[in-house]
């Protein structure tokens, strides 16, 4: 049942072009330069170093790695890191 | 985003963190929708951020469920100010005194200068201003405006033709200008004496010089009345004639006279109102209750604050409302040619030299036009005509 729910998700986002991170639930990412990331729709944060952050998301989880991070702002779904970033990974468990 | 200006007036606090997973706590400060910012992880088991002073009051229970110390480094924003502010008092209240006096001297008069005046004419000055109240220690506001000043001191020191008043920050300037009394008559050059005027002569008195004409001689602009030449022919001897020729001249002068005019005159009664102006907006704060006259004239006086040398945006206004109350003024055709006449008269005895003598006058023509009545009427004028032409002498 959840997965033909999933299923008919991917297919009207892709068919009705509505936007996928409200219909999923996906994070939305906005990076500017190397500067600075901006996260939409995370779920927590799991690991929060100089040199990377590891944020749940609502399936699997975000790495960013990088260095001199600071977390400007924390909202309870948004978050806007600040430093150096190399690299921004999906783990999917 | 969140508002600098709002967080800083509310005060925030710089947090430690000491734990093996402050993470948790984190996540648990944004579920409850706590403000935090800035977060910086500062060693293993270390993480430093800020949050609302309101925030970090709530978050005691956290630390039990996430096995976390907390640390509160350092208070920011007006709260943690004010506490400064107040831990020195002494030196906030210091500074604001010094302000304060600084504004208040400012506003004080604190010099008068004289300049241009003998010492006797200086201390009569001196006095005067002192009487005035323009003496050091005394408030600007206080004193009357500038053209006051200068009208007064000038109409009461007597050595002084005229006083300039300048006032130039705390400083009263004084422009004096002494009266003078004219030299000794100084010995005139060789001259004739000639007509000023086309007139009938009425008498003559030579005291220097020879005569050229006699009484109910008609003479123009330009003859010679007096000639600067004395002696017997071949024996001559140039000087300079005096003499004090009188004629009769002619004066053609008009007037008109509306026979209704309106007049508005004050009736004393008045009604103050105060204002302090911010930056021109006039602030109403005495005498705020509106006059009941019927007719109004508004005078205003304004008073600068000053600050060291520079105006402050900020100015005292007084209005003043003084009732006025106009009626009308009537004549009838009679009245309005005699005050036709007293005018014409008046303004020509403006016109005429002081020793001059009005024999005669005489109504040419009047007429009533647009309720107006005009009149031309023609002066019969007793005066001195002489004027001076220098001879030029050969050699």
């Amino acid at each position: 049942m959840k997965k033909i729910k999933q299923q008919m998700r991917v297919w009207m986002t892709k068919n009705m072009q509505l936007p996928a991170d409200v219909m999923m639930d996906l994070p939305r990412i906005t990076m500017i330069g190397q500067l600075h990331i901006y996260i939409e729709n995370h779920r927590g944060v799991l690991r929060f170093s100089n040199q990377e952050l590891r944020l749940l998301l609502k399936q699997g989880q975000l790495l960013i790695k990088g260095d001199q991070f600071v977390i400007k702002t924390i909202l309870p779904e948004e978050l806007l890191l600040e430093g150096r970033i190399d690299q921004v990974i999906y783990l999917n468990e | 985003m969140r508002n600098n200006w709002v967080q800083a007036f509310k005060g925030y606090v710089r947090v430690r963190v000491d734990g093996a997973y402050p993470e948790r706590f984190l996540n648990r400060c944004i579920e409850q929708r706590f403000s935090i910012w800035k977060i910086k992880r500062v060693g293993d088991e270390r993480i430093v951020f800020y949050m609302d002073i309101e925030d970090a009051k709530k978050i005691r229970p956290l630390l039990r469920t996430t096995d976390c110390k907390v640390t509160f480094a350092e208070r920011k924003g007006t709260p943690a100010m004010m506490r400064k502010i107040s831990l020195r008092a002494g030196f906030v209240v210091g500074l604001a005194a010094c302000l304060a006096i600084v504004l208040v001297l400012s506003n004080m008069v604190w010099k008068v200068e004289v300049e241009g005046a003998s010492p006797h004419v200086e201390h009569e000055l001196r006095q005067v201003v002192t009487e005035m109240g323009i003496k050091p220690w005394t408030f600007q506001f206080s004193l009357p405006s500038v053209e006051q000043i200068q009208r007064d001191v000038t109409e009461q020191v007597s050595g002084a033709t005229w006083v300039g008043v300048r006032q130039k920050g705390t400083t009263y300037q004084f422009e004096v200008v002494e009266q003078k009394l004219p030299d000794e008559a100084t010995r005139v050059s060789p001259r004739n004496l000639v007509a000023k005027k086309k007139a009938i002569i009425h008498d003559i008195f030579v005291e220097h010089g020879q005569a050229e004409v006699k009484p109910n001689d008609f003479v123009e602009k330009g003859d010679m009345l007096v000639k600067g030449e004395i002696g017997k022919e071949g024996k001559t001897e140039i000087v300079a004639a005096i003499a004090d020729v009188r004629g009769e001249i002619w004066y053609k002068s008009e007037a008109s006279i509306p026979l209704e005019h309106l007049f508005t005159t004050l009736t004393g009664e008045s009604k103050n109102r105060h204002y302090v102006s911010f930056f021109d907006l006039n602030v109403p704060f005495w005498g705020l209750r509106s006059h009941d006259f019927e007719q109004v004239q508004e005078f205003n006086e304004q008073k600068e604050f000053h600050f060291l040398k520079w105006e402050l945006p900020i100015k005292y206004i007084r209005k003043e409302f003084r009732e006025t109350s106009s009626y009308n003024r009537t004549y009838t055709e009679e009245e309005a040619i005699e005050e036709a006449k007293r005018m014409a008269r008046v303004e020509l005895v403006h016109r005429l030299p002081e020793d001059a003598e009005i024999l005669g006058e005489k109504v040419l023509h009047e007429a009533l036009e647009n309720g107006k009545v005009k009149l031309k009427i023609h002066y019969q004028v007793l005066e001195d005509i002489t004027s001076a032409q220098p001879i030029i002498q050969g050699d």
